[in-house]
Order: C-alpha cells, then sequence, then structure tokens
C-alpha cells in the first residue's frame, strides 16, 4: 500500500499540519507544558508496572498467611506450561476477536455501502443506528440479560412466533454451546455501529474523480466496488481493526454481566480469568505474571497500530 | 451514485437498514418499556410488550435510598463526581501537554505514541498494582483512587484528541501575540484554546462519557463509600428476588449522557472513537 493511497484516504483538511518551529519561546518551555502530564502518566503507568513486574516474580497469596517469597520466572512457566484454564481462556479470547471483529467489520463495511447511497435520509438512520457505541457496555449486557432470558425473554417468544411453534427457544446463556455466541452476538451489537461510522468516514473521502475515471474505463458497479471502493477504504479500515482488535483482547463487562465466564469456562475470556485469580483467589504473584503476559500481546499489537500510525502522518507531510 | 438506484434496489437497501434498525434499537427499546413493568408484568409469558400503566414507579424505587430503594441516587451523584473529577484532572494536564506535543514536538515521536500506548493496556493488568498501591495507602473505596485510576486512560485520550485539533490550527496568531510580547503560557491560554473551543468540548464529553461507562476499576477500587452506576446496575441483576423493571430503569439513566452524546456530536464520534487516527 503506497503511502499516496494513504494520504488520499484522509480528508483534506486534516493534511496540513501546524507545527512551528518559528513559534520562538524560551528553551524549557515545550517541557514545562508537558511535565504535569507526564509525571502524572508516570506515576500511574510505570510505577505500577515495574511493581508488577516485581510481583509477578513472587509467589503471594493475599489468602496465606506467608508473605511474598521470590520465585524467579516460576509464576509465568506455571501460566505458559501447566495452566490449562489460562490456555482455553486465550483461545475463547481468540475465538471472540475472530468471530465478532471479524462479523463486525463484515456487517460495519456492508451497511456503510448501503447508508452511503442513501441521500435525504442518511443522517437520520445513521444516528439511530450510532446509539449502541456510546452506551456503557455493562448496562449493554444488562439489557441482553433480559433479551436472552429463556423463560420471560423476548428471543424466546419472537423464534416461537416466527417459526410457528416449529422452533422453541433455549437457555442461550446456560448451555455451553450456545453462551460463547451470545456473548458475541452483544459485543457485535455494539461495535459494528463504530466500524460503520469510520467505513462511512472512510467512503465519503474517496474522490469521485476516481469513480468517473473507472466509469470511462467500463468499470461496472461491482468492479468499482471492488477496485476502487474497497481498496480505497482498507487504510481506515485497517486503523478500525486495530482499535476493534485491542478492545476485543480485554474483553470483561459483557462477560461478567451475562456469564460471570459460564457455564465451566465456556466464555471465560483471558480478562476475566485475570480477575478471578487476582480478585476472587487473591494470588498476586500469579495474576501478575497473567497480566504481564497480556501487556506483552497488547505492547505488540501497539507498536503494530502506532508504526501503521506513524507511516500514515509521514505520507502525509 | 445514489441517484442511479433502481427502485427496486431501493427498497432492497431501505429492507437492509430496516432490518439493521430493528437489531440495533430493539435491545435499547426492550429495556425502555421494561423500566415501566410492573413485577408481574415482567414475569409472565408470552412477555408483554406494552405496559398497562405508564408510571415512573420503577424509577422512583431504583433513585430512592435503602430500605424501599435501590439507592440510585447516590450512585447517579458517585458517577457524575468521578466522571467530572477525572474529565477535569485530564483537561486540566492535557490540554498544555497536547499544545506542547503538537507546537514543538516536545520529545518528538517517541513521547507522542508513549502517551498513546498508556491507553491500549488491558485495564485488569493495570487494575492489580493500582489495587495494590492504594491498599497500601489505606485509600480503597474513595473519589481519588477512581478518579487517578480512570485518568490513565482518559489523559492519553485527551492529549491524543487536543494534539490533533492543535495541529490543524495556524501558528499566526500565537506568534503575533509572542511578538507583542505575551508569555508563551498566555499565548496558549488566551489564544489557541479559545480558537479549539469546539475540539475542547467535544474532547471533554467524550472524557466524561468514557468514565461514565467505565465498569472494571469501579468495580474493583471500590466497594460501599463509592458504588458508581456502572457497578450499581449488575449489583442488582442476582439474589434470589430480580427487581427487572428497576434495573431497567437504572440502566436508562446510566446510558442517558451515552446517547445524547452519540446522537448530538455525531460529527466529532469518529475522531473521538478513533484517538484522531480518523479524522471524520
Amino acid at each position: 500500500m503506497s503511502t499516496k493511497t494513504l494520504t488520499q484516504a484522509v480528508p483534506a483538511k486534516a493534511k496540513r499540519k501546524h507545527t512551528a518551529v518559528g513559534l520562538r519561546v524560551g528553551r524549557w518551555t515545550p517541557t514545562w507544558f508537558v511535565l504535569p502530564a507526564v509525571i502524572l502518566l508516570f506515576l500511574i503507568t510505570i510505577v505500577p508496572f515495574l511493581i508488577e513486574l516485581g510481583l509477578s516474580l513472587h509467589s503471594y497469596e493475599l489468602t496465606s498467611m506467608k508473605g511474598a517469597e521470590f520465585i524467579w520466572l516460576k509464576n509465568y512457566a506455571d501460566v505458559l506450561l501447566g495452566d490449562a484454564r489460562f490456555w482455553n481462556a486465550l483461545r475463547v479470547t481468540a475465538i471472540v476477536i475472530v468471530a465478532a471483529v471479524g462479523l463486525e467489520m463484515f456487517f460495519g463495511v456492508g451497511l456503510a455501502l448501503l447508508l452511503n447511497r442513501l441521500r435525504g435520509s442518511r443522517s437520520l438512520i445513521t444516528s439511530l443506528l450510532l446509539i449502541p457505541v456510546m452506551i456503557a457496555p455493562v448496562v449493554s449486557g444488562m439489557m441482553w440479560d433480559m433479551i436472552y432470558d429463556d423463560k420471560f425473554g423476548p428471543l424466546n417468544y419472537l423464534i416461537e412466533m416466527f417459526s410457528f411453534g416449529k422452533f422453541e427457544g433455549t437457555a442461550w446463556l446456560a448451555q455451553t454451546s450456545t453462551a460463547l455466541p451470545s456473548v458475541i452476538v452483544v459485543d457485535i451489537w455494539q461495535w459494528t455501529p463504530f466500524i460503520i461510522l469510520i467505513a462511512l468516514a472512510g467512503l465519503q473521502s474517496i474522490p469521485t474523480e476516481l469513480y468517473e475515471a473507472g466509469e470511462v474505463d467500463g468499470a461496472g458497479p461491482w468492479q468499482a466496488l471492488w477496485y476502487i471502493t474497497l481498496p480505497m477504504l482498507a487504510p481506515v479500515m485497517v486503523v478500525g481493526f486495530l482499535i476493534r482488535f485491542m478492545d476485543a483482547f480485554k474483553l470483561f463487562d459483557i462477560v461478567y454481566l451475562l456469564t460471570r465466564g459460564g457455564p465451566g469456562s465456556a466464555t471465560e475470556t483471558i480478562s476475566f480469568y485475570t480477575y478471578v485469580r487476582g480478585f476472587k483467589q487473591f494470588s498476586l504473584g500469579y495474576t501478575a505474571a497473567l497480566a504481564f503476559l497480556q501487556l506483552i500481546v497488547i505492547i505488540f499489537v501497539s507498536k503494530v497500530f502506532i508504526g501503521y500510525l506513524q507511516r500514515q502522518r509521514g505520507g502525509e507531510a | 451514485m445514489g441517484q442511479k438506484d433502481r427502485l427496486g434496489t431501493r427498497v432492497i437497501i431501505y429492507i437492509i437498514l430496516l432490518l439493521a434498525l430493528i437489531f440495533f434499537l430493539f435491545p435499547v427499546g426492550w429495556t425502555f418499556v421494561t423500566s415501566f413493568k410492573s413485577q408481574k408484568e415482567y414475569f409472565t409469558y408470552p412477555p408483554v410488550f406494552l405496559p398497562e400503566k405508564i408510571d415512573l414507579h420503577n424509577y422512583i424505587g431504583a433513585m430512592i435510598p435503602p430500605p424501599d430503594g435501590r439507592n440510585g441516587f447516590k450512585s447517579l451523584v458517585d458517577s457524575l463526581i468521578v466522571s467530572l473529577g477525572t474529565t477535569a484532572l485530564a483537561m486540566v494536564l492535557g490540554a498544555p501537554a497536547a499544545y506542547s506535543l503538537a507546537r514543538w514536538k516536545t520529545g518528538g515521536d517517541d513521547l507522542s505514541f508513549w502517551i498513546l500506548s498508556t491507553r491500549m493496556f488491558p485495564p485488569v493488568a493495570a487494575a492489580l498494582p493500582i489495587f495494590f498501591i492504594f491498599q497500601q495507602l489505606k485509600m480503597l473505596d474513595t473519589y481519588p483512587v477512581l478518579i487517578i485510576a480512570n485518568t490513565i486512560f482518559v489523559l492519553a485520550f485527551v492529549i491524543w484528541m487536543l494534539k490533533g485539533y492543535f495541529e490543524d490550527l495556524p501558528t499566526e496568531l500565537e506568534e503575533a501575540a509572542l511578538i507583542d510580547g505575551a508569555s508563551s503560557f498566555a499565548a496558549f491560554r488566551l489564544v489557541a484554546l479559545p480558537l479549539v473551543a469546539p475540539g475542547l468540548v467535544a474532547t471533554t464529553l467524550f472524557s466524561f462519557v468514557f468514565t461514565w461507562n467505565e465498569f472494571l476499576f469501579a468495580l474493583l477500587l471500590t466497594r460501599k463509600a463509592v458504588r458508581t452506576l456502572t457497578v450499581m446496575v449488575p449489583s442488582l441483576v442476582g439474589g434470589h428476588e430480580i427487581l427487572w423493571g428497576e434495573i431497567a430503569a437504572s440502566g436508562i439513566i446510566a446510558i442517558i449522557p451515552g446517547i445524547l452524546l452519540a446522537l448530538l456530536l455525531q460529527r466529532y464520534l469518529v475522531r473521538g472513537l478513533t484517538l484522531g487516527a480518523v479524522k471524520g
């Protein structure tokens, strides 16, 4: 992907950046401006993570009388080599990321393409579609908890009604086979509108000349979609995907409300498992190691994200 | 392209969008309807789609203090205090920092991106050491602990959002102010800040709603003295007698700021949700 396409994908007004080396000020002035924020961020991120790193090298159970004991990397070895529940949580998280984020991208781009064809009614419909995005995830969980309710919920009633009694609903959240898909549906409900939103932003920044040129060259609507729209949309969608990836990786609220990781550990995400070990069983050392392993994954993904942004910004200059 | 769609195509597009609207709005609508149901109307099958009497008994029950109510008003106030505190702290520290990063590239790309990376940490990983530290300080279950924890994520957001707005702002006016003898802080406060006012407002409102919606820190770092709405709602789900009407009512109250923001600030939503990475 060349920098040219990246530049074009960003609306024109975003292109000019006004950094002023000419804005002459004292040598230390820029530093004084950032210092308070940097000190606070340092105190609330770097310091805690050093403590966490320290904790992760200890065996430290808040529930036992024994104090912390230095055990080198044993916690990490235990997590990676001996903890089936950790690997299960990782598998569940991976399924959520692939299924939820994948379907969000598919439906989000699809709906954005349809919305983009409307004229008068577009902004009203878009506004209404965006409502789930800003709802607290834990409240989304509560809403869907009522919908999934197997005795009094509307979902099973609607299934029965529309199938004329041929199908019956089930206890969606209580069965191993349906619990995880049910959680994934809530995530899709909440975040597809986010993808719609950024896909619309991307679509609106595609220059119409490209389509005119395409038409001159005899491209039909499907070819225009495949050879112009989707490639032009790709840079924005990469940003959306990476943001969703990082968020889905820490999925917690919905699981807490709907299933508490159950039945068994069918919906136990990595964040939820960490919560159980740390704040239910109070194995501080072990949890610190778990948390650190997640940090490594997230640092890796955010490096990709940041590198991508940097290249995009580089392309603008 | 819209003009060229044939009638049949348009009908299909509208049908698909209508189905999407039903899917995305149904849970909110259902919760709204439920918030007016009596206990009897909730526990029936087939479910009641329109409650017989529309009154506020569930809202009152959710808001008033125990023993008759769920103490929701206290939670509402707690959510307000924590959200306002976090937003104020993040804006006061974040705005000058963003200005410095935008105008003088202080610390180069490395500093900017380090700040951005703090936004990505899984909260559950950050919660453990913060819990540990504030336990030692005997400060768990207070407003400051929750405000400080939330600031981790909100401050990075504020800096990146505002950095984008300052970068879009031409420098000439500030240069003029400096030549006229203004201090650099005065140029920032009296010239640059008012010019990015819309961005400031949008950033403030986003910070407010992000904190308002936050759940994990509130769950882990507070118990009884502080109980935000996002902790209150799940605490009502469970137990032997679940008062769904009141739960739905508290849920509706909890989502009002977010929905207002989504509807009123749609123009800023893309930027807000992508930390300025996509400018709509």
